[in-house]
């Protein structure tokens, strides 16, 4: 018991990366997570768009800016170049159009008036890009017959306002699995840095020089104050994965309740549990505060950069990735971006998902085997 | 005196490895993992082929426009290639389609129809472009008729009663169908080239270091302090001028700082290819400034706080983090915001201030806002020099 104490009265000291860890935790989940109703039928992507116009806006202007607001979502920012010229850099807007001054007139007058534009050239920019010359295109085609600006105007919405049928197959809630997705591997950060730390720090509490010393000399067993020590950790390690879990419950919702969240759970649990031997590894490796906080931290920041915690998993390069593969958080992520797309889960498909998870666990039995050789090797030594 | 104490300030922090390793290795590991993360990104972003299947039915080998207009857009030789495409039967596509090798396909009946598995991008590529082909050839229909009929009226107002109809619609529709290949739209793209936003996560990380760099200053000022170790009481009694030994202390440590900012220079530029842009003095000038930040942050911290080393590098490190979080560090879009919305605190923030101006070299070149950087650093250093210098003036103890 008396090392149990002991240990609760030196995490007492460290409560404030814990504290600090939750904190980023909450934030980047709340502001990363669309809250955006469960969609059954197609929903349409819209680019981000700003319209500057220098022309009066009647008529065939009109009409241009009436068909790009119903198709992209018009982004209002005060204009001053600046703030357009930023907004484009931040990806606020993905296109701008500028229309020009007498683009009315120059347009009935088949004059072909040039639009400039800004665009952010990704995705967006592409599909509004597609949008605007679409629209033009039809515009174009109808001025050369000779038709009245209304009979213009209705030929082209007619000709536009024409939708292909639709069929989503997939049911599946996929807004709120991938915040679910998001949410625990950003935990990946978390435990690593969080967790693993503070381990780390009780330990060399407990590891300094002269504390090692009473406690060898004094009257308890020290395997009993080994596995006092070690349950201990285990506790406090089960605790924080605890409270982690809890919070996902607040924000990630309804989904924790089906069996896609029971592998979340499971598959963070075995990954805890991974962080929890690699922090005895450390403990037992290094005793210096400040070189364990160096370490912790490349350890923890190179695993969530690397394996896809922070950059979705898509969007890292495959050399990225093939590294990745000797971190357990490259295989912990993952299975949760596996999981993400799993309509059902039955056996066949949540196979790949255990095997992800035996990986995990293997590296911690790595991880265990060297604690034993090095913490064996040093005890001999002193 | 001034030299000595100059040349030992370096050398004890040198020597001071975990501070060698958050001030100069650190940054640099931490440009390395970005450099990992971020490079793939807005390549990404860019509109890649899109993987799609067709059914290979009757109709779709029987409907012209739609076989050649695909023929064209999964052709891989050309420039225009939008789809890489499969043609197969029903059952195969939806196979490919919940394995996710595919993002939709189109069953062509009577009307087309597009079937895709969720919500995305790609797959309101593709409902555009089947919609485009189906009101095309809408519209060639209802324009030719429009324009035969114009012809015709034409004609018979000019007299003419004995037309070829036949010969006439076929030479419209002819006519029609190059308007419609031949359509040119003059869209003009005027956007900044200098696009690149995770450039911003490498700006923040250089103020990092030149804020992190105040950490040295602390140690260099804190040798010098009587209440913070045996040496600084040894050191406050010896009779050397005070200005002397803290002006050394000082310089030195900020000399220690440039040669961790050009090691991270040298590395970003050279290794990672972090584009800074074409203004060579000016991001001297903008470094030198960002240092001096720095190192006056460490100095008023060690000057005016009178806790122990730890609290005080926390509160350096805490600054610095705070400041790199709200300058973008940890997703450009929090730059963003608070530039929008709340731009005072960004205008007092000084991680904000090097990042600003490295931005605003970047994309706007060398311009009034990056000034306005610039003479913020010099104010936010030259107060919180201002604040050491009258901390630190006449300090007595009696005793410690």
């Amino acid at each position: 018991m008396i090392v149990f104490k002991t240990y609760l009265k030196v995490l007492n000291k460290c409560k404030m990366p814990i504290i600090l860890y939750t904190v980023i935790l909450i934030f980047f989940a709340v502001f990363n997570m669309q809250t955006e109703d469960n969609q059954i039928s197609f929903e349409q992507e819209k680019p981000d768009v700003l319209i500057i116009n220098k022309d009066e806006e009647v008529g065939v202007t009109k009409n241009l800016m009436d068909y790009i607001k119903n198709n992209s979502n018009l982004i209002h920012i005060k204009e001053t170049k600046d703030n357009i010229n930023d907004a484009l850099f931040y990806r606020d807007v993905n296109y701008i159009i500028y229309i020009p001054e007498n683009y009315r007139e120059d347009f009935l007058n088949k004059k072909n008036p040039i639009i400039e534009i800004k665009s952010t050239k990704d995705y967006q920019a592409s599909l509004a890009e597609m949008m605007l010359d679409r629209y033009l295109k039809t515009a174009n085609i109808y001025n050369q017959t000779s038709m009245s600006e209304e009979e213009l105007i209705k030929s082209i919405n007619n000709t536009l306002e024409k939708e292909v049928e639709i069929e989503l197959t997939s049911k599946i809630d996929t807004e709120n699995l991938e915040n679910a997705s998001f949410y625990f591997n950003f935990m990946n950060y978390c435990i690593l840095a969080g967790t693993i730390y503070v381990i780390c720090l009780v330990l060399s509490s407990f590891k300094s020089e002269m504390v090692n010393k009473r406690t060898i000399v004094s009257s308890m067993n020290y395997k009993k104050y080994n596995r006092y020590l070690l349950l201990s950790n285990g506790l406090f390690a089960f605790f924080a994965w605890l409270f982690y879990i809890a919070i996902s419950f607040v924000l990630v919702g309804d989904i924790m309740f089906t069996s896609h969240g029971m592998i979340y759970i499971l598959n963070s649990f075995i990954f805890n549990f991974c962080a929890l031997t690699l922090a005895f590894l450390i403990g037992n490796i290094l005793t210096n505060k400040d070189a364990m906080n160096g370490i912790i931290n490349v350890i923890a920041l190179g695993s969530s950069f690397l394996c896809g915690a922070f950059v979705p998993m898509e969007f890292l390069p495959k050399q990225v990735l093939n590294i990745a593969h000797i971190l357990p958080s490259y295989w912990y992520i993952k299975t949760n971006e596996l999981l993400k797309n799993i309509e059902v889960c039955n056996f066949e498909n949540i196979k790949p998902l255990l095997l992800n998870m035996g990986v995990i666990l293997c590296f911690s039995l790595i991880f265990i085997i060297i604690t034993n050789i090095i913490s064996n090797r040093k005890r001999k030594l002193g | 005196m001034f030299t000595h104490n100059f040349k030992y300030s370096i050398k004890i922090l040198f020597k001071n490895k975990s501070l060698i390793f958050w001030t100069f290795a650190f940054p640099i590991i931490l440009a390395t993992f970005f450099n990992m993360a971020f490079s793939d990104i807005e390549k990404n972003e860019k509109l890649d082929i899109i993987d799609i299947a067709i059914i290979d039915n009757e109709s779709f080998r029987e409907n012209q426009i739609f076989k050649e207009t695909f023929q064209e857009l999964g052709n891989n030789k050309s420039k225009e290639q939008l789809f890489k495409i499969e043609y197969t039967n029903e059952e195969e596509a939806r196979k490919l389609l919940e394995s996710d090798k595919i993002s939709g396909y189109l069953l062509l009946e009577e009307k087309p129809k597009v079937i895709v598995s969720k919500n995305g991008i790609n797959q309101t590529i593709l409902k555009y472009v089947v919609e485009e082909i189906e009101t095309n050839s809408e519209m060639f229909q209802s324009v030719s008729e429009r324009r035969i009929n114009e012809k015709i009226q034409e004609e018979i107002l000019k007299g003419k009663m004995d037309l070829d109809y036949n010969a006439l619609s076929q030479e419209i529709i002819q006519e029609t169908m190059k308007m419609l290949q031949n359509q040119k739209i003059q869209i003009k793209d005027i956007s900044n080239p200098n696009l690149s936003y995770t450039m911003i996560e490498f700006y923040t990380l250089i103020a990092m270091t030149c804020l992190y760099g105040g950490i040295l200053g602390m140690t260099s000022i804190n040798k010098c302090l009587a209440n913070m170790s045996h040496n600084g009481k040894r050191i406050s009694i010896s009779p050397v001028s005070k200005t002397k030994l803290i002006l050394s202390s000082v310089l030195a440590s900020y000399l220690v700082q440039l040669i961790g900012i050009v090691l991270l220079f040298l590395y970003t530029i050279f290794i990672i290819k972090v584009d800074y842009g074409n203004h060579l003095p000016q991001i001297i000038l903008l470094t030198l400034l960002g240092s001096l930040a720095g190192l006056s942050l460490g100095v008023v911290t060690s000057t005016v706080v009178k806790k122990n080393e730890n609290m005080k590098t926390g509160i350096i490190l805490s600054i610095t983090m705070l400041g790199c979080f709200l300058s973008g560090m940890m997703g450009i879009t929090m730059k963003y915001i608070i530039d929008k919305n709340i731009p005072i605190i960004n205008k007092i923030n000084p991680a904000n201030m090097i990042t600003d101006g490295f931005y605003s070299l970047y994309y706007y070149g060398v311009q009034n806002r990056f000034y306005q950087n610039i003479i913020s650093l010099i104010l936010f250093s030259a107060i919180l020099i201002g604040i050491s210098i009258i901390s630190l003036r006449r300090q007595k103890y009696d005793s410690i």
